[in-house]
């Protein structure tokens, strides 16, 4: 099955900076939910393994990531292919692309990826909603994180909230 | 299947004992075994709740109705003293899967589930009940706090539910017919605390309550009162059964529905 999700964020810092953290393989690794490695695997390649916990499911996924058509400091495509075993697969990619805007640099990001096997399965009522949630999740920490917070702030405060995490 | 270690306590104390790091609290198992099954779960410890006699049961204590978190869908749809109180809930109950989840589901497993498309929460959040835990008891509308997440902390145990009596109370859903899950429901309440409106399966959020609708409803308690009211679609889930736009028109329409019978 498909999802197609597309939104956009302002984000309180210049264009220089919001693309250099684009490219800052920690600065992913961070923002990702559950994302728990995420390690350079050639030129624009990594590797990552995040683990999913929503609901009944708590389950960790291997994938590549790979960043191409990239046009610096505007705009990349960042595609990912998930192996979650015998779960199922995962495969998509995201256009990103940013623009001027007041108080800050607009991020556009277009959605397109394919879900399949058991996960789709299982999961066919919740994909997008799920998608949409990380998605969120995903952007809520980026904008911490360019509007000049530390990493290690952005982590400290991460591990604080799955502390307190309630289920 | 893989290996994981499985206890069976007897008493809410026990249970509460064993759970740990990597332990799963087991209900009805409608969620957790088939989750397990397709390895999207692991858990190194099972705690099947079903020895736990105490979880279990249907009581009328003065204004309110109790229950037990491990009593099964079925012996609540078919319950004299649910059916003289909260007749409705007997028809949510009915209503959920089939023969074989509403014998083996139970009322605490969805909650703490708190599935986006689940029947109970609606219901639970309508009639304003209180969740009752093995450490402290909270309102319905501080228990659910989006997709599949509730204020359940890890080492804790939902006990039961108590419900205060509505004067009136209907549930309407519009079911999947395959899973019979909620593609849209609604619960609609008038009671001590008013009129509640919970809207299940069509929030991307999980269940919420249709403020607008119960404002009107506590004008006019009947269907006519709703017209114009409609629920904002960027709020509403889609999938390859319904999108957003669809939803949110079905809510409206089971909405009016369930006034309709709750006014009967």
């Amino acid at each position: 099955m498909a999802v197609n999700m597309r939104g956009e964020v302002v984000l309180p810092a210049d264009h220089e900076r919001v693309w250099e953290m684009l490219n800052d393989p920690e600065v992913l690794r961070i923002c990702i939910p559950g994302c728990e490695t995420f390690e350079p695997d050639g030129e624009n390649a990594f590797r990552a393994v995040a683990r999913v916990k929503i609901g009944p499911v708590n389950a960790r996924f291997k994938g590549k990531v790979s960043l191409t058509d990239i046009d610096a400091p505007n705009s990349y495509k960042i595609s990912g292919e998930g192996e979650g075993g015998v779960a199922g697969f995962a495969r998509g990619g995201a256009a990103v692309r940013l623009e001027p805007a007041e108080g800050g640099t607009r991020l556009v990001y277009e959605v397109e990826a394919t879900v399949g096997g058991k996960i789709a399965q299982l999961g066919s009522r919740l994909v997008n909603s799920v998608a949409k949630k990380n998605a969120d999740a995903f952007f809520a920490k980026f904008a911490k994180a360019v509007s000049g917070e530390t990493i290690s702030e952005v982590e400290a405060e991460e591990t604080a909230l799955a502390a307190g995490e309630t289920q | 299947m893989y290996a994981f270690d499985y206890q069976r306590p007897s008493t809410v104390s026990e249970a509460a004992a064993l759970l740990a790091e990597g332990a799963k609290l087991l209900a009805g198992g409608q969620t957790l075994i088939p989750t397990m099954k397709q390895r999207l779960a692991s858990p190194s410890l099972v705690i099947d709740l079903g020895g736990v006699t105490e979880l279990r049961g249907i009581s009328r204590a003065g204004d309110r109705l109790e229950i037990g978190a491990m009593t099964t869908h079925a012996a609540i749809a078919e319950s004299a003293d649910v059916a003289s109180a909260i007749p409705g809930l007997c028809k949510v109950a009915e209503g959920i899967g089939d023969p074989h989840v509403r014998n083996r589901g139970t009322i605490g497993g969805s909650l703490a589930n708190n599935d986006p498309a689940a029947d109970y929460p609606a219901a639970v959040l309508a009639l304003g009940a209180k969740i009752h835990t093995n450490k402290r008891e909270l309102a319905a509308d501080d228990f659910f706090q989006g997709l599949f997440t509730t204020a359940l902390e890890e080492d804790e145990i939902l006990t039961r539910i108590s419900f205060p009596i509505p004067e009136r109370f209907a549930y309407a859903k519009f079911p999947n017919p395959a899973s019979r899950y909620a593609m849209v429901g609604v619960a609609v309440a008038k009671g001590p605390q008013g009129v509640r409106v919970a809207v299940t399966g069509a929030g991307q959020n999980g269940v919420f309550r249709a403020t607008d609708m119960e404002a009107a409803l506590a004008n006019t308690f009947t269907p006519d009162a709703l017209k114009g009211i409609s629920v904002d679609p960027s709020l509403m889930s889609t999938d390859i059964h319904a999108d957003a736009a669809y939803r949110a028109h079905l809510v409206g329409v089971m909405a009016r529905r369930a006034v309709a019978a709750a006014a009967a």
